[in-house]
């Protein structure tokens, strides 16, 4: 059920119009509630000084509808009762609408939380009931505005493949990361690689090898932090038919099969003391056993471990065993953050819109400047993963040579509107900085109030407060 | 300041609690708030994400405790209000009514997934509607336990049950009984894979519909006709019946029939190879299914058919986006159960990709079919897909292992359907 929707006046003098600028096809969904029909009534009065061309659907299902066979440049929809929830089943009907429409949503008295929820989910704006002409002309103009974007050549970039992947970026950071593994890889020392998430700790490991003298062998990964506890040390070791129930068979471990080559033991802080106990046991003894076995296998292997964790961290707590971090700690690899690494987006951009480019069959020969603005103010956890995550789902719903801001995916597309429309040079104001803060820290404690509000430094009965103040 | 402890991973978390019927809402409530850790998704980990390896924070747990016990005091309550109704039923001498309440206290029970205690309900519901002489509400009562009965797998005593109901309201000239005896028979042929005895009694049971003029059930019927049509591969008839379905429930406004009809139409679609079209239909379908009152059960189903044809289409970023929501969905709305069907899904797309360590999903998605959803059903068509995704790395001797396991499971449920499928498989391999 939805509230009715109103309409007031607009106090503010007309928009001046640009003669000449494309009409704008806007797909109106007001809800079912009483100010239904004048919400739609004034968005035809409007029309014309919006250069636009108004359809308008019942609900969301017939919106849906009419999607999935027409072009619109915009949806607006009137948010009822649950806006939040309504605002996610907009966002996901609009996922696969023909021509990527932009979400504009309206809502009674919109909170902050309903405004940052929105950024994330790629919605163009959101404005309040009573809808203001103003208000609806100015997000228009800023859909507008994304027309005129320049474009830049995609440099080229100098990389080193590394089996299916490839090292890129010249930063200082990444030229230290380069002379290390240089002088490491020849020889057969255990490497330990440490970064955040998705710095490339799997893609220097493989270098290693490759630039090793194990590089005719196998190269292993094992990510120790994705296969379940009771299963790793199978995984690891092998296992005799029988051994525990579900050994159908007899099973190889990852070892054995990477005897003669290198065995990368990924997210190595996430495996129990036990098993590093019997990983110890195998580094120190070059031997390992089978699980429900009694044979004693040799293995000759060059061992590289990597981890997101802070090791020394985790040996104070008791997590992690002291004797195995210095067995392989014999030469520790730091990869910096992407934030980090300065000009090296640009290049890591180029390098993976050429290769998805080549993978999807399409020509991407340039970037848009408002795209890559757009990159550079993200933040960035996912470091190099997600940038390539977010390159791969921009070339596969690219349509033109131009990889563009409205092709990145929706949180990304979404901070837009925290690059324009700042009011005073685009400074914030102070209230929505806090917001945003107490947002960010919440969504790093997952939420966690007791810990959000250890970070912040405020009593937990406060930042409650603040949060039920700006709709978090 | 100290910087915050880590969650607890719920693989741990569960590890700490005994198997009581008392603590399921616990069990309940510790899932639907478990989350993953914000840099484990960005993590070389993140990709294989399970439930197991989501986190849950004992201080939220603490302080969502009252919610969950709230719950389950209203359920406890509205348990009561019915036994007292039945009650009151009884001093008037409204028997039909100690029947409909005792019926009503089931159905509560079966929404929380406390499936003995609500035949507990149905059975007592039975046996006062024996001894009385209007048979509707016995009618009421074994329809109510037949599909119980479907909802387990006990498909034999499902069909006795519905047999007797339709026996019954024939008799009684109960329409409305008949019809819905008919699409329980149906319904329980249909599970079982025998598509001429469902299409027999859907029919039936659209002809007695046709002569009440009951719109609703008539386009139920067509629906599920519908959907055999199309798994008989009878394509043209298949959308005739959806059509004329459609056009029933949105004249009515049915939202959640138009959902299912919509879904039903999407795998027609897909099937017939028209993708953009099927896609298009579960979208809509999706956007029915969030009108009240929402039905986390139907958009699950929806979101899964949406990936299996992402999966189709070898469009892996989208089929990985979509299981993630239907994964979202499921813990949520405390329908752990379902997360199997989910993984296994996550495992087929490892599989499509050739990544080996797809197989956590599986091996997760067995766990749930054991622990969670209690069903060897479940666990068969996991053992099933997880067999062919050892096939398709071309590890041929745990292929087989699985495959047989599948077929053992499949043979100790009598479903001959499933079990002649992996049988060909099984040939297949040798082959």
């Amino acid at each position: 059920m939805t509230r009715p929707i109103g309409m007031e006046p607009s106090p503010l003098p007309a928009v001046p119009r640009k003669e000449g600028a494309a009409r704008l096809r806007i797909l109106v969904v007001a809800g079912e509630g009483a100010g239904s029909a004048a919400l739609l009534q004034s968005l035809r009065q409007w029309a014309d000084d919006g250069r636009l061309e108004v359809d308008a659907a019942p609900d969301l299902p017939r919106a849906v509808r009419l999607l999935a066979g027409q072009r619109w440049d915009v949806v607006l929809a009137a948010l009822g009762e649950r806006p939040d929830e309504e605002l996610s089943w907009w966002a996901d009907a609009l996922r696969s609408a023909t021509g990527g429409p932009r979400l504009i949503a309206a809502a009674q008295a919109p909170s902050m939380g309903l405004a940052l929820r929105a950024e994330k989910l790629g919605v163009l704006d959101v404005l309040a009931l009573p809808l203001r002409r103003d208000d609806l002309i100015r997000a228009l103009e800023r859909l507008r505005s994304a027309a005129g974007e320049t474009t830049i050549p995609l440099p080229v970039v100098e990389h080193h493949a590394v089996g299916p992947n490839a090292l890129v970026g010249q930063s200082p950071a990444m030229l230290d990361v380069y002379k290390l593994l240089a002088r490491v890889a020849a020889s057969t020392a255990t490497v330990l690689i440490q970064g955040e998430s998705g710095t490339g700790k799997e893609v220097v490991a493989r270098a290693v090898h490759l630039h090793g003298p194990k590089a005719s062998g196998a190269f292993v990964a094992v990510n120790c932090a994705a296969i379940p506890e009771n299963l790793l040390e199978s995984e690891l070791f092998g296992h005799e038919k029988g051994a525990f129930t579900g050994a159908v068979t007899r099973k190889v471990g990852r070892f054995e099969h990477a005897a003669g080559g290198t065995l990368f033991l990924d997210e190595i802080a996430d495996m129990s003391l036990a098993l590093q106990a019997k990983i110890l046991r195998a580094v120190q003894e070059r031997e390992i056993e089978r699980v429900g076995g009694t044979d004693t296998i040799p293995i000759d292997v060059r061992l590289i471990a990597a981890t997101n964790r802070d090791l020394k961290d985790a040996i104070k707590q008791g997590r992690f065993r002291e004797d195995l971090y210095y067995r392989l700690a014999v030469v520790t690899i730091r990869l910096p953050k992407l934030a980090e690494r300065g000009d090296d987006l640009l290049l890591l951009t180029a390098f993976f819109i050429r290769q998805f480019a080549e993978r999807y069959g399409k020509r991407i020969t340039a970037i848009s400047d408002r795209a890559m603005d757009l990159l550079r103010a993200h933040a960035w956890v996912g470091n190099v993963r997600e940038l390539r995550n977010v390159i791969e789902r921009g070339v596969i719903v690219a349509n033109d040579e131009t990889l563009r801001a409205a092709h990145l995916p929706d949180e990304i597309r979404g901070e837009e509107t925290a690059l324009t429309d700042r009011p005073q040079g685009g400074l914030l104001a102070l209230a929505e900085v806090e917001a945003r803060y107490i947002a960010r820290v919440l969504a790093h404690t997952n939420g966690q109030i007791g810990a959000a509000a250890e970070i912040l430094g405020i009593h937990r009965n406060t930042l409650t407060r603040k949060m039920k103040e700006y709709g978090l | 300041m100290s910087s915050p402890l880590p969650p607890v991973r719920v693989e741990k978390a569960l590890e700490l609690m005994p198997e009581l019927e008392a603590l399921a809402p616990l069990r309940a409530l510790l899932i639907s708030i478990a989350r993953p850790d914000e840099r484990a998704l960005w993590s070389s980990s993140g990709p294989y994400l399970t439930l197991g390896k989501r986190g849950v924070d004992p201080d939220e747990l603490r302080r969502r405790l009252p919610h969950a016990l709230h719950r389950i005091a209203e359920h406890v309550h509205a348990l009561c209000k019915t036994y007292v109704e039945a009650l009151e039923a009884r001093q008037r001498g409204d028997a039909a009514g100690v029947v409909g309440a005792l019926v009503r206290g089931g159905h509560l029970e079966e929404e929380v997934g406390r499936f003995p205690q609500a035949r507990a309900w149905y059975e007592l519901a039975l046996s006062v509607a024996e001894g009385l002489q209007d048979r509707r509400p016995e009618v009421d009562a074994l329809r109510a336990l037949g599909y119980l009965c479907l909802r387990l797998g006990q498909y034999a005593e499902g069909a006795r049950q519905f047999q007797r109901a339709f026996a019954l309201a024939e008799a009684e000239f109960d329409q409305a009984g008949a019809i819905a005896a008919c699409e329980g028979l149906g319904d329980v042929a249909r599970a079982q894979g025998e598509w001429g005895g469902a299409q027999a009694w859907y029919g039936r049971g659209l002809r007695l519909a046709e002569a009440s003029g009951d719109e609703g059930k008539m386009g139920r019927l067509e629906r599920r006709l519908g959907v055999l049509a199309r798994k008989q591969g009878d394509l043209a008839t298949a959308g005739d019946y959806l059509r004329r379905a459609r056009e029933r429930f949105e004249a009515a406004g049915r939202a959640d029939e138009m959902a299912r009809v919509l879904d039903a139409q999407g795998r027609l679609d897909a099937q017939l190879g028209r993708h953009t079209a099927a896609e298009a239909a579960y979208r809509e379908a999706l956007a029915w299914a969030q009108r009240e009152p929402r039905a986390p059960g139907l958009e699950l189903a929806i979101r899964l058919n949406l990936a299996e044809l992402d999966l189709e289409m070898a469009r892996w970023l989208d089929a990985e986006g979509e299981l993630r929501r239907a994964e979202q969905v499921a813990i949520a709305a405390n329908l752990a159960g379902r997360l199997a069907q989910i993984y296994t899904l996550m495992g087929k797309l490892r599989g499509a990709q050739q990544d080996e360590t797809g197989f956590v999903f599986f091996e997760q998605a067995i766990e749930l079919a054991r622990a969670v959803e209690r069903s060897p059903a479940a666990e068969a068509q996991v053992y099933h897909a997880y067999g062919l995704f050892r096939s398709r790395l071309g590890q041929q001797e745990e292929a087989r292992a699985y495959l047989e396991r599948a077929r053992e499971l499949f043979d100790s449920l009598g479903e001959a359907v499933e079990r002649e499928r992996v049988d060909a498989e099984l040939r297949a391999l040798s082959a």
